[in-house]
């Protein structure tokens, strides 16, 4: 049974059909790379899984269970996070207040128990503090975690975000563009770092323009062209398909 | 807290308990004022930590004016009880409006607000049961068994009592799970829910929070002024809270309110003797600070004598370790 399943998503905006009759499976434990020219839906399949919009048409459908109608909170509960392309960050808050927002969902001991600062509520709040520590190391943040988000340089602040998804507990990652902006050298520490969030258990599909990036790293991939799936397969397969050759003629690759 | 906001306080609660051994009842007078406004602007603040900046809290101030003085005059209920019950119409009828505006999204929501505002505003003043333009009848003073809170004094520590309290659970709530979620909603509602906060309910929970101490506010100034009339309870009021909050300092949601309210009650007061023309002075007062310390009075604070004093190295030293949410 594959973790996660579009069956037949559409999404039209008015007259704009962003994402049409798609259908895309990810396995458990895969890196899955979703990749196409721009405007190609990317984000928004992204925005539709994670339900910052309503689907037109379609279902989707996560460890057996239809997510479709859900309310974006709702589907991080069920355990699906994602890094955002933009940078959402609480720009004032230090690094670790950051990644402790992402803890929310596992920090609950209950409303009064939280106001009145009880024994249970504090030692579970250091227990997520111990365990966003864990997290920052392994995003390479370990040194910053008392620095204010907003001072961080380009390529933290990606992780930081990262590191936030990553702190919700997820069973599904979804990375939109995780290395855009990035240098040569921090772009191979990310992909490091993606391998070790999945050699974790997490299942990851990753949105990236990077095409060195996208083959070297996925297990298998699917191309959008127009909101409508034009390839999918393993790397080398997508590589040598001609409509995706086509699709990115004359559009820059990294 | 750092050492110098510990030291800071410690005065002020000191000054504060002190004072009506150092000034005379009319100044203990405009202090009682200036803690009432203080809980507005504290609710202000509370909500604009969500990214919700409310109109409608002259309403429900309003509401647990009137709760108070018409329950302890027509029903015959003792004070504690009336604020109590006050302050629980007003987190009600806040919970309907909010249910049926905030769906439809911010715009709606302000909208609502103020129409909230205005139309309790003309319910208290027309409809015969509140007693007209002129208000209530007068109201009993609050009393603890036999002790009845009647001279300035009396009624000047019982605001403090009150505006105490509001302190304590804002700051409890601010730095708790909870407040981090507000935190978190107002800086980015994506990445909120993204953490799996559910957006609207910790919104909600909010607003009700501070009707409830908005209406508190009110059954105070029944307290104090032992009658309710309409014209307390006007629109503008809930502008006047904003500009506390912006006056004192956004960044700051316990310590701006408060020095906010201080400032722009104790100015007109000051300036009274200038009678027609002390509108006009607080007005400029007011556009002074807006245009020299665009982040309130507590941004000068943040700029520059927080630098000078953080080099003053015991002055700057922390006591936990903990990060905290800053006053």
């Amino acid at each position: 049974m594959a973790l996660l399943d579009l069956v037949n998503l559409s999404k039209h905006f008015g007259k704009l059909q962003a994402v049409s009759d798609l259908d895309l499976s990810v396995t458990k434990g895969e890196i899955h790379g979703l990749i196409g020219p721009n405007g190609a839906g990317k984000s928004t399949v992204f925005n539709l899984i994670t339900g910052f919009f309503p689907s037109t048409r379609g279902r989707i459908m996560f460890e057996g269970n239809d997510i479709t109608k859900l309310k974006a909170h709702e589907i991080a509960q069920k355990g699906i996070a994602r890094s955002f392309q933009q940078t959402f960050l609480f720009m004032q808050s230090t690094v670790l207040d950051n990644v402790m927002v992402g803890f929310h969902m596992s920090s609950r001991t209950g409303p009064l128990r939280e106001v009145l600062h009880t024994p249970s509520a504090c030692s579970k709040d250091r227990e997520c503090r111990q365990q966003a520590l864990e997290i920052m190391e392994l995003m390479g943040l370990g040194a910053q975690k008392d620095e204010l988000a907003g001072n961080l340089p380009h390529g933290h602040q990606r992780a930081l975000g990262v590191s936030i998804a990553l702190a919700s507990n997820p069973t599904l990652l979804l990375m939109d563009e995780p290395v855009t902006g990035m240098t040569p050298t921090e772009t191979q520490v990310m992909v490091e770092r993606i391998r070790k969030i999945r050699d974790r258990g997490i299942t990851i599909v990753l949105v990236e323009h990077s095409m060195r990036v996208v083959m070297n790293i996925s297990d298998r991939i699917t191309v959008l062209s127009y909101g409508r799936k034009i390839a999918e397969g393993l790397p080398q397969e997508v590589r040598q398909n001609n409509e995706v050759v086509e699709a990115y003629l004359g559009k820059e690759e990294n | 807290m750092s050492n110098a906001v510990k030291i800071a306080v410690g005065v002020l609660a000191l000054l504060l308990i002190a004072l009506p051994w150092l000034v005379n009842p009319y100044v203990l007078q405009v202090f009682m004022l200036t803690f009432t406004y203080s809980m507005l602007g504290l609710a202000f603040a509370l909500t604009i930590k969500v990214g919700l900046p409310r109109f409608d809290l002259a309403a429900w101030f309003g509401v647990g004016a009137y709760s108070t003085a018409l329950l302890m005059l027509k029903g015959g209920f003792s004070f504690w009880p009336a604020l109590l019950i006050g302050g629980i119409i007003a987190v009600v009828l806040g919970c309907l409006i909010f249910v049926a505006a905030m769906p439809r999204g911010m715009m709606v929501f302000l909208m609502f607000g103020m129409a909230t505002a205005m139309t309790i505003y003309q319910v208290f003043g027309t409809v015969r049961f509140f007693g007209g333009w002129s208000g209530t009848g007068v109201v009993p003073p609050p009393a603890i068994g036999p002790f009845t809170f009647v001279n300035k004094p009396e009624l000047y520590y019982l605001g403090l009592f009150f505006l105490t309290i509001n302190i304590l659970v804002y700051h409890f709530l601010y730095n708790s799970r909870i407040g981090r979620a507000w935190n978190a909603i107002g800086s980015s509602l994506k990445l909120a829910s993204s953490a799996g906060i559910d957006v609207v309910k910790y919104r909600m929970a909010n607003v009700l929070i501070g009707n409830f101490f908005v209406a508190v506010a009110g059954g105070y100034f029944v307290a104090y002024s032992l009658v309710a009339a309409p014209a307390n309870f006007g629109f503008h009021h809930s502008i006047f809270v904003m500009m506390y909050v912006f006056v004192g300092g956004l960044a700051h949601s316990l310590a701006g309110p408060i020095i906010g309210a201080f400032v722009l009650t104790f100015t007109p007061e000051y300036f009274r003797i200038a009678k027609e023309y002390e509108s006009i002075i607080t007005a400029i007062v007011m556009i002074l600070i807006i245009i020299f310390m665009p982040m309130g009075i507590l941004g000068l604070y943040d700029g520059r004598i927080r630098n000078r004093l953080a080099r003053i190295k015991w002055l700057r030293r922390e006591s936990r370790s903990e990060p905290e949410v800053p006053l």
